[in-house]
């Protein structure tokens, strides 16, 4: 077990935690469940115990949202203590069933929904999309990082179809790696399974840089987070779509010229807000959209609520029966008045939207990626 | 309505056939047949120009999933009782793979029934190979799925049992070793849902039915160092066969063709609620003369 070999004090810098307790004052999970990170932080000095505390249920709870790190003013990755921990687990086999199938689907077919890699372009439909060839000779503007979800949940593919119509409308010189593109790993690692995430970085660096491009473009912040901070070599710089869209609106390529007379908000992801700082790109563009009357909910930016889908959360479920941080999210955006609630990110996508079917507000309350409403605009 | 048979079978029936186990200690030898089968649940299927067989250029592969639950069954015992787990394959080298996911979860041997005399092999043929390179091994169990994802045939752990001179049970969903690792119980799925509880006299053969257990994950780290652990190829003549003996030449079913079911033309769809399709049902039965 490397996690062991290495030495946890070393590898998380344990000796440098004050125990200030901000990790835990800042956790949005330990509302809702017995995680508390902080006495992690303590506890896993002691290498003796290191089995014992990974076979607690809590560490599964972990969201890996980044804010006890973010808070942290000796620069610790509390966070990345519970990966550690997950990761004895994985070596053991003991993970939940859900959480070792989308491993194996992962490992067998490159995605986590128990696809077939034949269906990863059912998506498309009846859309124009280019494919690309690796080796090319021809350069292609940008290369669109489909994602996983994106590719297989027939709720998200509608983002991916919407982010198609954009791009053509704007004139981008896109295309995309087609069936072989597989999982980008960031929920791989972040349910502690180290040497599939190695396969992950090391397989898809060098399908990413066997393409003639200029740029790598994503649609979910969890593969942008990945492939632009923990993939080692890949010599395309990557962006989040928010970042290219918001530069072609302000360069008048993309130009929107339907109404929407509805109230906006938007739901800062984790992994674009506070672990990538992207926080102005995804409000320029809800504003330029016609009719859009925008709203900040009161949890925005850095301090925004997580809505408890990364992590590897997907996948596992929490023995917490509490409020579910979505739903949470959802009635603030009900109170404030807002009619959608406009996201960036795929799981927020999903996690939000299933949280207004169990509030009841499925009606009134809209869940839309930037892209969806983008499209509608056009 | 649970019933108890006692298969026990007397030692002579044995000792023509395999190693016995003689020890007083618990510990138990295991063996795991696994097969490579590729995954047909989410993917569309289409019969290849040959007509025999399908087009597996797009399926991704894995192991059959009732021996998935038979490695984990083996490790299991092997964790609680002490013992060793080896696992068999009948395939060429892309079933390494599969060989070394079980390596991972805890499995100690591997050998590979790996010859071109072995295609075409029907259940009781690939049962033959398998029986020669198990006859020799010393075993208390082996470990079978109860059929295969594929051909769905249910055939090797009986054929197998038979070849072996030893019991068997199938489709077994409950086990529990007893007296020293000298019997079991087993508890095996019938249908309806009713478990038959049967003691079965070790060795035997066991065909394991899903849901006996939750299998572990195998880490990409474990696979890995898995790689170290030698796989044991050997061929029909290293086991003794003659070629006539196994693949199609050895089997008593052949393959001949595939095809997709026909698509009728006559389907009406009954409209209304269940009072009102339920007439009209009963009427259509009565006018066709059927009821």
């Amino acid at each position: 077990m490397s996690t062991e070999e290495i030495s946890f004090i070393e590898k998380y810098d344990l000796l440098g935690c004050i125990q200030c307790g901000r990790c835990t004052g800042g956790c949005p999970v330990s509302m809702r469940t017995n995680l508390n990170v902080r006495r992690f932080m303590y506890d896993t000095q002691n290498e003796e115990r290191l089995e014992e505390l990974s076979e607690r249920p809590e560490i599964w709870d972990c969201t890996t949202c980044y804010t006890c790190a973010a808070r942290c003013p000796k620069g610790l990755e509390p966070l990345e203590v519970l990966i550690g921990l997950r990761s004895l687990q994985i070596e053991e086999g003991r993970v939940q069933p859900t959480v070792r199938d989308a491993l194996e689907s992962i490992f067998k077919d490159g995605n986590p929904w128990g696809s077939p890699r034949a269906k990863r372009l059912d998506w498309i439909g009846d859309l124009d999309v280019k494919v690309l060839e690796p080796e090319a000779e021809e350069t292609t503007d940008v290369l669109l990082f489909v994602c996983c979800t994106d590719a297989y949940d027939p709720r998200v593919m509608k983002v991916a179809q919407s982010l198609v119509k954009v791009f053509q409308a704007a004139g981008v010189d896109f295309g995309i790696i087609g069936e072989d593109e597989s999982c980008c790993g960031s929920e791989v690692r972040r349910l502690g399974e180290e040497g599939l995430f190695e396969m992950c970085d090391e397989e898809n660096v060098e399908l990413l840089n066997s393409f003639n491009v200029n740029r790598v473009v994503t649609i979910s912040p969890h593969c942008y987070n990945t492939l632009k901070k923990e993939y080692h070599g890949l010599r395309h710089p990557v962006l989040h779509y928010t970042e290219l869209v918001a530069q072609l609106l302000e360069d008048g390529k993309l130009t929107l010229s339907k109404e929407i007379n509805k109230v906006v908000t938007y739901h800062d992801p984790c992994f674009l807000g506070k672990q990538n700082s992207i926080y102005d790109e995804p409000r320029y563009i809800i504003t330029r959209i016609p009719g859009v009357e925008f709203r900040e909910f009161d949890r925005c930016r850095e301090r925004s609520l997580c809505c408890e889908g990364g992590g590897g959360k997907m996948w596992v479920e929490s023995e917490s029966k509490a409020e579910r941080l979505a739903e949470i999210r959802v009635t603030d955006a009900k109170d404030m008045g807002a009619e959608v609630i406009a996201v960036a990110c795929p799981f927020c996508l999903l996690t939000l939207e299933d949280a207004t079917k169990v509030r009841g507000i499925e009606e009134e309350m809209r869940v839309a990626d930037i892209l969806e409403l983008l499209a509608e605009a056009l | 309505m649970i019933r108890a048979f006692f298969l026990g079978l007397s030692s002579q029936v044995r000792e023509g056939g395999g190693w016995i186990s003689g020890r007083g200690e618990e510990s138990m030898n295991m063996i795991v047949c696994v097969k490579r089968v590729p995954d047909t649940a989410e993917s569309e299927v289409h019969i290849d120009a040959s007509g025999r067989d399908i087009d597996k250029s797009r399926l991704s592969f894995g192991i059959n999933e009732c021996d998935n639950y038979a490695v984990e069954e083996a490790i299991q015992i092997k964790e609680k009782l002490g013992g060793k787990v080896t696992v068999i394959s009948l395939g060429g080298k892309e079933n390494d793979e599969v060989i070394r996911m079980a390596l991972a979860k805890g499995g100690d041997d591997a050998i590979r029934l790996d010859d071109p005399a072995f295609a075409g092999s029907d259940g009781f043929a690939v049962a033959k190979a398998l029986a020669a390179a198990i006859k020799d091994l010393e075993y208390d169990i082996v470990f079978t799925g109860a059929l295969a994802d594929d051909d769905g045939y249910a055939v090797v752990p009986v054929a197998l049992a038979e070849l072996l001179g030893v019991p068997h049970a199938t489709y077994v969903k409950d086990l529990e070793i007893l007296e020293d690792g000298k019997k079991a119980r087993v508890g095996r799925e019938l249908e309806g849902g009713l478990m038959e509880y049967l003691e079965i006299e070790l060795p035997c053969v066991l065909g394991i039915q899903t849901g006996i257990n939750e299998p572990r994950y195998a880490s990409f780290k474990g696979i890995k160092q898995a790689a170290k652990k030698e796989i044991v190829v050997k061929s029909a003549a290293d086991l003794g066969l003659d070629p006539s003996e196994v693949g199609e030449a050895g089997s008593w079913a052949v393959l001949e063709k595939f095809s997709v079911p026909e698509v009728g033309e006559m389907a009406e769809i009954l409209e209304g609620d269940p009072e009102e399709t339920a007439a009209k049902l009963a009427q259509i039965l009565k006018e066709k003369g059927l009821i």
